[in-house]
């Protein structure tokens, strides 16, 4: 029972780290309309951001602040040099197009940083106990920073101004754009906040896997992309759901002995949802008027 | 009578041409035997290239000061092939034609010494190999020998190692491999199947991962009972694992690998201390030996060539070079001919039988008694080479 406690919450807080990932897809696509690919690249650009400023100034709270500096301005650039310029196109070139900054970032990192792997190791945290548990530091940091930011993020959309501009700009781009709002500025200050929690996101994986290389950005994108079809994409509550659910189920089988199956259990779990809500779990079905 | 007298005068002529002849051989004779290797000496994986050149080098040099075999003297060889199965038919080529190589070391690295073997095998030409540890490197070739041990030899060594080993021989074992991979997957098979003959395997807690995985806290829960954990990975993944680990598995636990693990020192810097644990890992040679051969290997190696490049694949390779050296002895002894122009298919021939003859034993500094089965693949003892010792 303690470990099958133990396991669920690591499983959580795995899924949190999706869950911060997997936010950054669905606000895009909700608000964008477009497939960010190189969303999970950008988590490798603040994790080598991270390790450059870690091996200089050593201080883990301002490095991982600089990463998200870093990640925002990243984020705003790709977006205005590479997608902006496509806001009329078909959605498969803007697709196409976001593999291709996914593979233009990968290839940079590797030509700047080479192929081995930097080992980075930004804090130095123990175990605590908790009720008779034996439970990781960090998996508690990130499970705690992880719901903080979700809670937060909630309250930023449905409370403020931007927020619910936001909103707006999903709903409807035209009716919002005639209502006074800047379309653009908003679909920029997606991606910076997209971009911020990768940021977060690659933080807290170099905390749990102190390894640091150019591909670390894409599976845990592919991963939080399914987190958030399966929690319906597009819908902000949706893409928690989905990546908790990913991350749990994630570690249940790890620590079976279906361990080997994994991926293939996470994207049949994708098949099987969309077959019964093609919406995904929380997504919204959108009446076609005609 | 006429005739007679002919032939006595031809005789005497094919006599005297004769004399001429032999005397002409006698001339130019060639008196070194040439030994080769292919081996990256750039790129990524050079600088195992490197040990090997200077280890292989090392031990042609005290041999030719101790004034060879037989009046014969020997030299070395080494074409860069960058760790790049593409280089390698050219390097071959060269070697044979151009270096007019008769013995060959093949190819440090596996891969492409499958290719190697391959052209060496149409030729019958003679690799004994420092490094190359895959199966297919010695499967179906009766002209390829190991240095090192085989990828599965490991499996089984580890097994019996564990078992034998006082220290060891009571510990709650684990396993944490990769299913995804030939090295880790066929080491553990050959672990398990020998593990199975000397102890109750239903006792050993077994988890895996694939390639993309880095996130290890379920096996690492389920392996926190264990206080022998076997990894036969390579040391990257083996590192993160083992940050992963702290404060969930025991401190006083082991972590053992197998040569996956050597460079983990050096990817892990400073972080190596972060790590409680013991490490370990399954060799042939401690570059931190003192005494022996092994000790006066690191004295001469290091004062040679510095301790930058120390490490098992230059001892491997200073030990290929005396294995050949002592099986040509031996061959000499035994009323073998063999000079610098003996034909590599030749050497190989003589080599064979004498490695082959069932009490040919070499003892170097990777090994006492090293002895070498059938099929190629070495028979002698593991050693333990510690990382590092528990915090």
């Amino acid at each position: 029972m303690l470990g099958f406690i133990t396991t669920f919450i690591d499983g959580l807080s795995l899924g949190g780290v999706y869950a911060l990932i997997a936010l950054g897809y669905t606000m895009v696509y909700g608000i964008a309309k477009m497939l960010n690919f190189a969303h999970g690249d950008i988590i490798m650009v603040g994790c080598y951001t991270i390790a450059v400023f870690f091996a200089s100034i050593g201080l883990p709270l301002v490095t991982i602040l600089i990463a998200i500096i870093v990640c925002v301005i990243f984020g705003i650039c790709v977006e205005r040099l590479a997608y902006r310029p496509l806001r009329g196109a078909s959605p498969l070139a803007v697709l196409i197009t976001a593999i291709g900054v996914s593979y233009l970032l990968q290839s940079l990192a590797q030509i700047i940083f080479g192929v081995t792997p930097r080992n980075v190791v930004l804090f130095k945290l123990g175990t605590v106990n908790v009720l008779g548990l034996k439970l990781k530091v960090d998996t508690l940091i990130t499970l705690f920073v992880a719901a903080a930011i979700m809670i937060g993020l909630t309250l930023f959309v449905n409370k403020t101004k931007t927020g619910r501009a936001m909103l707006a700009v999903s709903e409807d781009r035209g009716a919002a754009q005639l209502m006074g709002i800047s379309v653009n500025a908003i679909i920029a200050i997606t991606f910076a906040i997209g971009s911020a929690l990768a940021a977060v996101a690659g933080s807290f994986t170099i905390m749990t896997t102190f390894e640091v290389k150019n591909t670390m950005g894409a599976l845990p994108g592919i991963k939080a992309f399914t987190a958030a079809v399966i929690g319906g994409i597009g819908s902000i509550p949706g893409a928690m759901l989905g990546g908790l659910l990913l991350g749990v189920i994630e570690m249940f089988c790890n620590s079976s002995d279906l361990a080997s199956y994994t991926i293939a259990i996470e994207f049949s779990l994708l098949i099987l949802i969309l077959l019964v809500k093609p919406t995904g779990l929380l997504g919204k079905k959108r009446r076609e008027k005609v | 009578m006429k005739k007679s007298i002919f032939t006595k005068i031809l005789c005497v002529m094919v006599a005297i041409a004769s004399t001429f002849l032999f005397a002409g051989c006698g001339k130019e004779k060639d008196m070194t035997i040439k030994l080769g290797v292919s081996g990256p000496l750039t790129g990524d994986a050079a600088i195992y290239g490197q040990a090997v050149k200077n280890g292989a080098q090392l031990a042609i040099d005290e041999i030719n000061a101790a004034g060879g075999l037989d009046g014969m003297k020997f030299s070395f060889d080494m074409l860069d092939d960058m760790h790049n199965t593409t280089k390698v038919e050219n390097n071959y080529l060269e070697l044979v034609d151009t270096k007019k190589v008769q013995i060959s070391l093949g190819c440090v690295t596996s891969a492409p010494c499958l290719i190697f073997k391959n052209l060496a095998k149409e030729d019958n030409m003679f690799i004994m190999t420092p490094s190359a540890t895959n199966d297919d490197v010695y499967k179906d070739a009766s002209n390829v020998y190991q240095m090192c041990f085989s990828d599965n030899g490991q499996g089984t060594a580890a097994a019996d190692f564990i078992k034998t080993k006082e220290e060891y021989k009571n510990c709650k074992v684990g396993v944490f491999y990769k299913t995804d991979d030939v090295y880790s997957k066929g080491i553990y098979e050959q672990f398990k199947a020998r593990y199975e003959t000397l102890a109750d395997w239903n006792s050993v807690v077994v988890t895996s991962f694939t390639e993309d995985d880095t996130n290890f806290q379920a096996s690492i829960n389920s392996l926190k009972n264990c206080d022998f954990i076997f990894m036969p990975i390579y040391y990257q993944k083996a590192s993160i694992f083992m940050q992963q680990a702290q404060g969930t598995i025991a401190d006083d636990a082991v972590f053992f690998g197998c040569d996956g693990f050597d460079g983990i020192a050096g990817h892990l810097g400073d972080d190596l201390n972060n790590i409680a644990q013991k490490i370990a890992f399954l060799s042939h040679f401690d570059s931190n030996a003192t005494t022996g051969k092994p000790g006066d290997f690191v004295t001469k190696y290091t004062e040679t060539y510095g301790a930058d490049t120390l490490n098992q694949f230059g001892a491997s390779a200073y030990d290929c070079v005396y294995a050949i050296f002592e099986a040509l002895k031996v061959a000499k002894e035994n009323g073998k001919n063999f000079d610098g122009s003996t034909k590599p298919s030749a050497m190989c021939t003589i080599l064979t039988e004498v490695l082959q003859n069932g009490t040919f034993t070499f003892t170097g500094v990777t090994g006492e008694n090293i002895k070498w089965n059938a099929n190629g693949t070495v028979d002698k003892l593991p050693l333990e080479y510690e990382v590092k010792p528990a915090n």
